[in-house]
C-alpha cells in the first residue's frame, strides 16, 4: 500500500555512498577523528568526498535556486556535529540524515514565513492538465526538464501539504525509501512517518482530485 | 468516459515522471571555498562537548515535561482550595497557645 505512489518510480535517490576500500584512502572515521582533533583542513576531504550524495539530496528536494546555500548549510552543520559523529556507524548515513534535515528546516521556515506561493493554476497549466488527461495511459510521459508543467503542478500540489507531509511523502512515495529509512533520516518514529505519509498521501490525492475535478467541469465519474 | 480513479492515477504518474525528472544542478568550485571559509570561522572543534552547551540541551529536552507538571500542579491549585481557611485563621490569631493539631485536623 505504502508502495503505491512509486510503482513506475523508474530510479531510487541513494542515501549513502558505498566506499571501496583502499589502502591509500583515509578512512571517513580517520579524517573525522583528524578534524575533531583541531585539523579543521581534513574537513575538506570529506567534503570532496560526499558532495555528490549532499547535492542529489538536496538538489532532490529544494527549489535549484536554493540548492547551493543548503549544501554549505549541510556541510556547516556537520562540522559543527561532528564531535556527536559515532565513528563506528556509517558516515555517508550521517551525513545524508543531517541534509534531510536540513532540507525540512529549509521548508519549516519558508512555509512559516509564508515564502510558498500559494496562487491558483494559471491558464496554461489547466491546459497541460487538459492535455494530459485526453491522453491513453500508455502516452502519458512528464515533459522534458523540470521547470515543465507537469514540475510546476507538482510544486503547486506539494505547496498545499505541511512541512513535515511534504518531506514524508518526497521520501517514501516518491524515492521510494522504507518507512525505517525515512524515519532514520528525519529523526522520527516510524510510526509517526507511517501515519504522517499515509495521511500525506490522501491529501495529496485529495488536491489532485479536485483539481482533475475543477478542470473537467464535474465530467468524470467518481469511483471511489 | 474514464473514472475520476483513472484520472487520479494518470496524473500520479505523470507527476512523478516530472519529480524524477528534476534537472541535476552541476554546481562551481566557489561554494567549496565558502564552506570552507566557515568552516575556519568557526574554528577548531573540541573534542569533548562543552558541558555547559551539554547542559542547556539537557534541560531543553526536560522542557516538554516541566511545562506538563505547571500545568497539572495549576489544574490541581485550581480544582483545591488552597487559600487558608478564614476561621482557622482567625483561632491561629486569637488564640495561639490554645491551639493544637487535634483541633486543626479531623482527628
Amino acid at each position: 500500500m505504502y508502495r503505491q505512489f512509486c510503482v513506475d518510480a523508474p530510479k531510487r535517490v541513494a542515501y549513502s555512498v558505498h566506499m571501496q576500500n583502499d589502502t591509500h584512502t583515509p578512512s571517513d572515521a580517520d579524517i573525522v577523528r583528524q578534524v575533531v582533533t583541531g585539523n579543521v583542513n581534513a574537513f575538506e576531504f570529506l567534503l570532496k568526498r560526499y558532495q555528490g550524495l549532499v547535492l542529489r539530496i538536496v538538489n532532490s528536494h529544494l527549489p535549484n535556486h536554493e540548492v547551493e546555500e543548503t549544501i554549505q548549510d549541510v556541510f556547516v552543520r556537520a562540522y559543527r556535529s561532528l564531535p556527536t559523529f559515532k565513528g563506528s556507524g556509517d558516515f555517508s548515513h550521517w551525513l545524508a540524515s543531517i541534509a534531510v534535515r536540513t532540507c525540512y528546516d529549509y521548508w519549516r521556515k519558508a512555509y512559516r514565513a509564508r515564502e510558498i506561493p500559494l496562487c491558483e493554476l494559471t491558464d496554461r497549466h489547466q491546459q497541460w492538465l487538459e492535455n494530459v488527461m485526453s491522453k491513453q495511459s500508455e502516452e502519458l510521459s512528464a515533459p522534458k526538464g523540470y521547470r515543465s508543467e507537469a514540475g510546476e503542478v507538482l510544486d503547486w500540489a506539494l505547496a498545499r501539504l505541511p512541512a513535515e507531509d511534504r518531506m514524508v511523502l518526497e521520501l517514501v512515495y516518491f524515492e521510494g525509501l522504507s518507512v525505517k529509512e525515512a524515519a532514520k533520516l528525519l529523526g522520527w518514529s516510524a510510526a509517526n512517518v507511517k501515519v504522517r505519509s499515509f495521511r500525506a498521501r490522501k491529501k495529496l490525492e485529495k488536491t489532485l482530485k479536485s483539481m482533475i475535478l475543477k478542470q473537467s467541469g464535474g465530467d468524470t465519474h467518481e469511483n471511489s | 468516459m474514464r473514472t475520476l480513479e483513472y484520472r487520479l492515477e494518470a496524473l500520479k504518474k505523470i507527476l512523478l515522471q516530472a519529480y524524477h525528472q528534476k534537472e541535476k544542478l552541476e554546481l562551481g568550485d566557489q561554494w567549496h571555498m565558502n564552506v570552507m571559509g566557515r568552516v575556519r570561522r568557526l574554528g577548531p572543534l573540541q573534542a569533548r562537548p562543552d558541558p555547559l552547551m551539554q547542559f542547556g540541551q539537557f534541560v531543553w529536552r526536560l522542557t516538554p515535561v516541566t511545562c506538563l507538571l505547571i500545568i497539572m500542579s495549576a489544574a490541581v491549585l485550581l480544582k483545591f482550595d488552597f487559600t487558608p481557611d478564614y476561621n482557622v485563621l482567625i483561632s491561629f490569631i486569637t488564640d495561639v497557645e490554645e491551639i493544637s493539631l487535634a483541633q486543626l485536623l479531623p482527628l
